[in-house]
């Protein structure tokens, strides 16, 4: 049984389409992101899940019932908002507890869950501070708690670490990560950061222009992205035309390539996607493609390298440095080309 | 350069020419004599009698009446008509805020004589009730200019994160949106009760059957004749106002540190 569908969801603003044709299932206990550029329809398509916005078209299914006219305080979803719209004039204690008090539970209940949530979340003792107190690590785990304590079946989050600086926000990818597994609900997580997305997901749906581009696991998004968008969006790639001459042999630069894809036409016209980390710097002699190095950025754990080829810039990431201006010969491995259908020009 | 005597030279005439009137207004108003020229001696009694003349505590009563009843009915109606306009589509919202301002730069004699137009065509009876109206009707915009930046500093998903928890649309105006502005609809509230005591000319001309307020009863009483009693009405008014006024501000500075500006 899927906990949330998707059927056919259009949303249209003044007569501009913000969401086209959008089909997709949740799975229980899934960790499921909708990523992409801002403007692409990702916090469109959460709101609607949370009620907040109705589709144009469309229906919402939660566990196989219809759920589109549903106000957002009648579904057993909760939400984590951006910038965690905590509410200020409470503090910590009546923060978590707002949802309970309106299902109206016995003190004591409400004591103990809420207790229980600020030990989940790392923040015990928390309970008399004034929100303007916190941190934004600090707002966010409340934020978290709010949600959680109500025991939802899904939970929504809309950019949550966006606010917060690089460092804090890596460890709460993981704290988040584990606390899905350890509640174990069903998480969908809007970002427009790809690494974030690849960390924390079971899935990810990747959205442009308010359709569905790809949907897959972290890896399969990462290592076949379907279209240029998509190899764009997730890590820097190579993109290049190529023709398919015949099931694992392509063309590109002039050259001819072993590949791992089949089931294309013969003679037909593709994209080849290679990722700058799977080319190897090797002799001018050996290279399978040669060039000259036109520039170098030291990237911290590799170097990014611009090699000019006869018809096309490379980009490399490696840990060996080549001085500019030197010629040096590269290699892929077969498994590292990526051959994607030609998207027809717009 | 200026030097620092003469700029101080130069403020200090500027407020002895702004508060001459009020500061003489306040000593004669303890001058043991008729006289408005020549002082002899101190007394309260122009206070005491104040306090026994039947018609100023009786136009003091309708006074305070009707700014309590219009701040409170106005409080109710801004800041219900500010939610509604900060909720607006941006055109809409533009319009409606340029005829929320209109009252508020109108001069008070044209809002008072279309008022009794108003009033004279529905053939309504001039009196309390009258009075009363037109004072809700200039002091709205008020409240509502002074809800509205409230409403804009929250965050914009407040309600929906109440609504997300449970809440139905009324229990998260209750109690998110309503605690939240809270500071907004109290400087609303005292700014409309300092408008209400304050008004003269809108109440001249919207009231009848021997309904007076404390700023018409003086005028009257000056028509009369001179009587140091109005200079103690008038500084007793001027105290009020001025510590509402201060009270105001504080409001507004503290609302202002909050936000850091």
């Amino acid at each position: 049984m899927h906990t949330i569908e998707l059927k056919n969801i259009s949303k249209e603003y003044n007569g501009v389409t913000v969401l086209n044709d959008i089909n997709l299932y949740i799975q229980e206990n899934e960790f499921l992101t909708l990523l992409g550029p801002s403007g692409c329809g990702k916090t469109t398509t959460l709101r609607i899940i949370g009620g907040f916005e109705e589709p144009t078209k469309g229906t919402v299914l939660f566990e196989e019932k219809d759920i589109t006219d549903i106000p957002p305080y009648k579904r057993q979803i909760n939400t984590v908002f951006q910038k965690y719209a905590l509410f200020p004039h409470l503090d910590v204690y009546d923060n978590i507890a707002f949802g309970l008090k309106i299902k109206k539970l016995p003190k004591s209940e409400i004591d103990s869950k809420v207790k229980e949530m600020l030990r989940l979340v790392n923040l015990q003792g928390f309970e008399k501070r004034s929100i303007d107190s916190l941190s934004g690590g600090q707002q966010q785990r409340i934020a978290i708690a709010r949600a959680l304590v109500n025991e939802p079946k899904v939970l929504l989050l809309d950019e949550p670490l966006g606010a917060l600086d690089l460092k804090l926000r890596k460890d709460m990818q993981i704290e988040l990560k584990n606390m899905q597994k350890r509640v174990g609900i069903t998480f969908i997580y809007v970002t427009h950061d790809q690494e974030e997305a690849l960390t924390m997901s079971d899935t990810i749906v990747v959205m442009d222009k308010g359709r569905i581009q790809q949907i897959g696991t972290p890896v399969d998004i990462y290592n076949e992205p379907k279209n240029a968008f998509v190899a764009e969006f997730i890590g820097e790639s190579n993109i290049i035309d190529g023709i398919m001459h015949e099931d694992y042999l392509v063309e590109f630069s002039g050259q001819n390539f072993k590949c791992v894809d089949k089931g294309f036409r013969k003679g037909e016209n593709i994209e080849v996607v290679i990722r700058p980390e799977d080319i190897e710097i090797v002799s001018v002699a050996n290279g399978q493609l040669n060039g000259i190095v036109k520039s170098v950025t030291f990237k911290g754990v590799h170097y990014e390298m611009i090699i000019e080829s006869k018809d096309f810039e490379w980009m490399i990431h490696s840990t060996i440095m080549k001085e500019v201006g030197t010629e040096i010969g590269m290699t892929v491995l077969p498994e590292n080309i990526h051959i994607m259908k030609k998207v027809r020009a717009e | 350069m200026v030097s620092r005597g003469l700029k101080r030279l130069y403020t200090f005439l500027i407020f002895l020419f702004l508060y001459a009137p009020i500061i003489v207004l306040i000593v004669f108003s303890f001058n043991n004599s008729k006289s408005r020229g020549v002082w002899a001696g101190f007394t309260f009694k122009w206070y005491i009698e104040l306090f026994k003349d039947a018609e100023i505590l009786k136009a003091l009563y309708y006074t305070l009446l009707v700014a309590v009843l219009s701040a409170l009915i106005s409080t109710v109606l801004g800041t219900f008509a500010a939610i509604g306009i900060y909720n607006m589509p941006g055109l809409s919202k533009k319009i409606t805020l340029n005829l929320n301002y209109l009252p508020v730069l109108n001069p008070d004699i044209v809002t008072a004589v279309s008022l009794m137009a108003l009033f004279r065509f529905f053939k309504m009876e001039f009196g309390l009730a009258t009075m009363l109206l037109s004072h809700i009707v200039f002091c709205t915009p008020y409240v509502i200019l002074s809800v509205l930046p409230k409403l804009k500093q929250m965050n914009k998903h407040l309600a929906e994160a109440a609504m997300d928890l449970g809440a139905t649309p009324f229990y998260a105006l209750r109690k998110v949106i309503i605690p939240e502005i809270m500071p907004g609809i109290i400087t609303g509230c005292l700014m409309a009760f300092t408008l209400s005591i304050d008004d003269f000319v809108i109440s001249f001309f919207n009231t009848g059957n021997n309904v007076s307020n404390l700023s018409i009863e003086i005028f009257s009483m000056s028509r009369r004749g001179i009587n140091p009693v109005i200079n103690a009405l008038s500084t007793l008014m001027f105290v009020s106002l001025i510590i509402l006024l201060l009270i105001i501000n504080k409001r507004t500075e503290k609302n202002e540190i909050e936000r850091g500006v």
